[in-house]
């Protein structure tokens, strides 16, 4: 019995002093800050920031080659942790949601042909520019769903939809749509223009039921070109994030019916 | 010499240990989903098993047997295997980070990898001399990186491939891993084995 | 000069049904200028020209409407007089958008009656014996030719090679392997000896190397005409009979079927095998534009399928409508189910006539529901006819099935960049999987991460 107990606790302790010889030279020195601010991101790993994953955010923080404030899913709250953690000041960041600028679904917009391959945005807009008559609109193929890594986007009637509560802004939305028509914009505004096509009124109305025509309503209701709440690009009314327009009003009163309010957003509409 | 290579032959492919014996199935299913990282475990499999069955049988020969300690030959065993393992741990993530981020927390694992246990107490059991210990252990080893290279090229293309819903994942592998064991019940007979 | 068999085979390719009889006996005929001609700033292979006229401005045929912009890139002249009516953005047949100069050729300037035909050449012609190198390369870039076949690869950028790589082969692609297309064919048959007169032009700018003209055994009489036309050339040319297998027209299989040499993966390019392919309309071009001072400012285009009443081979200037196209085959005869900007295994479907052909449309077909299929595709059955039909070598049902689970990264490590988008697996597929596509999706997305790390490369390089 006695022999067994030494046995086993000198073997022990020779595996003991291997270790901790082992530990001492040859072990790697991590700033343990690293593993406080992995813990501090959300650890959804969308890579929004510009990193691969949460961990790579974390070890750039720490070396000083990253701007605190970049992980779009944390926001405001997991930027002051990492900012206490690392010691510097923080910097507040607005949250930021994506908006699809297209309003024309199957019914209101028309498709120019029968689409007959990859259910894809960027392989249909390969195939002749896409099947819809604007060429500036929405495929409605679900690139843009598929990549979101919160499963916020959907597609109804061929025209995709965010949903405001899910979204996290990490903007691969915005990087993968063909078109360009989705934009990350503040998610405390309120009102925005559905539409992405700068061609005049009389050509936007061909292809779509529902596109700006560029009238200039908007703006004249909101206070005119002094307040500056749109911008006009062509003939496309783009509203001013920077001074967002306020009145609710000019939605209803927009001939084209392109404009929304925030209700839009959700799902299921 | 033939008698060793028998042993060679039984221990990878006749009784292979994770597909016949289904010991250290937690990184056959763990490692396996790419090669690179497979090819990784296997390595630090053949080098953990090798040099633990080396030291646990002069523990066993030297220290256990003459002071009539066999009855506690499993606990010694882990005790060795899990400082064996942990020093290749440190060491590792020393000079090789990459294949270290890579294995993540399955190297550690190997501690409570059944394979390097079983192969310490089949050489236990047989009372085999050390060269023949350490070679069978080494044999083991090729065997078990062979099924997982093998596994792992059957699952980097089962990764895009659209099984049911209800089968996507873990599901599949298991599966597959049933598979390639039934096929490897077809080396049986193949050579007289001493054990 | 003689005639041979090709001695190489590339692996794989498929047979799809040619129909080239519909227009093959078709004479080449002229287009009547059509009233409206809508000529894009991107009719070639990399950077638009900049457009040099604006709205109001009338311009002369053969006047320079866009200029040259950057090293890969063309310029684009007027192809009739006529006043400048808009400049706005147009969609092209690859479903990209564009600038494009949308003439009236029916407005003249104002006192000015309606213009004796001009005689006098746009560009002063040269001789090519005495001329040296440089005003031969100089020429046929103010002429603004680019590669016909489809490509529109600058061809003056094709014909100097870099310092350090020399031009062995100069091989004429004659193979016109795509289904419908016969413009080529017509080429050959009527304009042999202005391929002849491009030959030897282009042998002196080249420094003397070897000419291999490819042919397809489908085109006995073409091979005919070129052995007339080149019976008594001096020097090392051979005319190389190939055989009738799809895609013989690629440029990278020519060089194997003539020369049996491979090109590497790309960045690599045929010049890096001491070898230049050029196309037998581009060749008939330069001809023009050294003898005649004729700038590249029509084409042969075919029009062709079941579903236009007369097809046949036209030779209209650049920027001509579809629907003027059309209209001078006389019309449809049924209409359309599909509309198709080039052959049926390469060429991009488009939704509208209203889209104008460019110095590279070689084809243009209008099918009838019969000859068209809606199809859903399947999964994978792996029975490896896609495999066996890849002309690159390529194991294309794996890039699919790759693409498909958005696996880019294993996409590009089987090779994908190497795909040259023929369609033979597609075509070949039971399960009517749209492999081709998948491909072109890989590409895409890596040529994209590419760029972007190309940028932020730079970006980091600045700092």
């Amino acid at each position: 019995m006695t022999i067994a107990i030494v046995c086993i606790a000198g073997v022990g302790l020779v595996a003991a002093v291997v270790l901790a010889v082992a530990d001492k030279y040859l072990s790697v020195k991590e700033d343990p800050r690293i593993g406080m601010v992995t813990a501090a991101l959300p650890g959804a790993n969308c890579g929004g920031c510009g990193f691969p994953g949460c961990d790579g955010y974390a070890r750039a923080l720490v070396a000083g080659t990253a701007p605190n404030g970049a992980c779009a899913a944390g926001g405001d709250a997991c930027a002051a942790e990492i900012a206490k953690i690392l010691g510097v000041a923080a910097t507040a960041t607005e949250k930021r949601v994506a908006l699809v600028k297209c309003c024309g679904t199957r019914s209101e917009a028309i498709r120019v042909g029968d689409y007959n391959g990859i259910c894809d945005c960027n392989v249909a807009a390969m195939t002749a520019g896409g099947d819809k008559g604007c060429t500036y609109g929405c495929l409605g193929y679900g690139a843009c769903a598929n990549v979101c890594p919160k499963g916020a986007i959907s597609i109804h009637d061929g025209l995709a939809k965010v949903d405001k509560r899910l979204c996290i802004g990490c903007g691969k939305c915005v990087a993968i749509c063909p078109k360009k028509l989705i934009e990350l914009v503040p998610a405390s505004a309120t009102i925005h223009v559905l539409c992405n096509n700068p061609d005049k009124g009389p050509s936007v109305r061909k292809v779509c039921g529902v596109g700006c025509m560029g009238c200039h309503l908007c703006e004249k209701n909101s206070g005119g070109k002094e307040a500056g709440h749109f911008t006009f690009q062509g003939f496309l009314a783009k509203v001013n994030y920077e001074n967002p327009p306020t009145d609710a009003q000019i939605v209803a009163k927009c001939p084209a019916k392109c404009m929304a309010e925030d209700a839009h957003f959700e799902s299921g509409h | 010499m033939s008698y060793y290579l028998m042993l060679l032959v039984g221990a990878v492919l006749v009784n292979n240990f994770v597909l016949n014996r289904f010991l250290g199935c937690c990184p056959f299913l763990g490692v396996s989903k790419k090669m690179d990282t497979a090819l990784g475990m296997s390595g630090a499999v053949v080098f953990v098993m090798t040099m633990a069955s080396a030291v646990t049988w002069c523990l066993d020969h030297w220290l256990l047997a003459p002071n009539g300690l066999g009855y506690i030959h499993t606990l010694a065993f882990i005790l060795v295997i899990a400082s064996l393992v942990q020093f290749i741990d440190i060491a590792m993530k020393r000079f090789l980070p990459p294949l270290h981020a890579a294995l993540g927390i399955f190297l550690p694992l190997i501690t409570t990898n059944c394979a390097v246990l079983g192969a310490a107490e089949i050489n236990c059991k047989q009372g085999s001399g050390f060269l023949e210990s350490v070679f069978f252990s080494f044999a083991a080893a090729i065997g078990f990186g062979f099924a997982l290279v093998l596994f792992s090229g059957i699952r980097e293309k089962l990764a895009h491939a659209d099984p049911p819903r209800c089968f996507r994942g873990i599901a599949i592998a298991l599966v597959t891993g049933g598979l390639l064991s039934l096929a490897f019940m077809g080396f049986s007979g193949l050579v007289k084995l001493p054990y | 000069m003689k005639t041979v068999k090709s001695p190489f085979k590339f692996k794989g390719g498929v047979h799809p049904d040619y129909n080239k009889e519909l227009a093959r006996e078709q004479p080449i005929e002229k287009l009547p200028l059509p009233a409206e001609l809508v000529i894009s700033m991107s009719q070639h292979l990399g950077a638009p020209a900049k457009c040099l006229v604006k709205v109001g401005d009338f311009v002369k045929r053969g006047q320079v409407v866009g200029e040259k912009n950057g090293f890969i890139s063309v310029c684009v002249r007027a192809s009739a007089d006529g006043k400048v009516k808009a400049i706005e953005k147009r969609l092209g047949p690859a479903g990209g958008k564009a600038d494009a100069i949308i003439l009236d050729t029916t407005a003249k300037p104002d006192g000015e009656e309606a213009a004796a035909p001009v005689t006098e050449p746009i560009l002063p012609p040269l001789d090519w014996k005495t001329a040296s190198r440089e005003d031969l390369l100089k020429r046929v870039e103010d002429a603004g030719i680019c590669g016909m076949g489809g490509a529109g690869f600058p061809t003056n950028v094709k014909l100097n090679p870099p310092p350090g790589k020399r031009c062995e082969y100069l091989i004429l692609n004659g193979a016109e392997c795509e289904p419908y297309l016969t413009a080529d064919y017509r080429v050959m048959l009527e304009n042999a000896p202005r391929i002849r007169l491009g030959v030897e032009i282009m042998r002196k700018i080249l420094g003397g190397p070897a000419v291999r003209i490819a042919i397809e055994a489908n085109k006995p009489e073409a091979i005919k005409a070129m052995e007339d036309a080149f019976a008594d050339i001096d020097g090392n040319v051979e005319i190389v009979v190939l055989p009738v297998l799809y895609p013989q027209g690629s440029e990278k299989h020519q060089i194997y079927a003539t020369v049996g040499r491979v090109v590497p993966e790309p960045p690599a390019l045929p010049i890096d095998v001491g070898c230049v392919v050029e196309n037998v309309g581009t060749v008939a071009a330069i001809a023009d534009a050294v003898e005649l001072g004729e700038p590249l400012l029509t084409r042969v285009t075919t029009v062709s399928g079941d579903a236009v009443t007369t097809p046949k081979n036209i030779l209209a200037p650049c920027g001509t409508k579809y629907s003027d196209l059309v209209a001078f085959c006389g019309g449809e005869k049924v209409p359309p189910a599909k509309v198709v900007s080039g052959g049926t295994m390469m060429g991009f479907a488009v939704s509208t006539l209203e889209i104008a052909t460019t110095k590279t449309t070689s084809g243009l077909l209008l099918l009838s529901p019969k000859r068209v299929t809606q199809y859903a595709s399947q999964p994978c059955i792996n029975c490896g006819r896609c495999v066996r039909a890849c002309p690159m070598n390529l194991n294309a049902a794996d890039i699919a099935k790759a693409v498909e689970a958005d696996d880019i990264k294993a996409a590009e490590d089987a090779h994908v960049m190497s795909c040259i988008e023929c369609g033979a697996c597609s075509f070949s597929c039971p399960a009517y999987r749209p492999i081709t596509q998948f491909c072109r999706r890989a590409k895409n997305s890596i040529r994209a991460r590419m760029a972007a790390e190309k940028a932020k490369a730079a970006a980091a390089a600045k700092k």
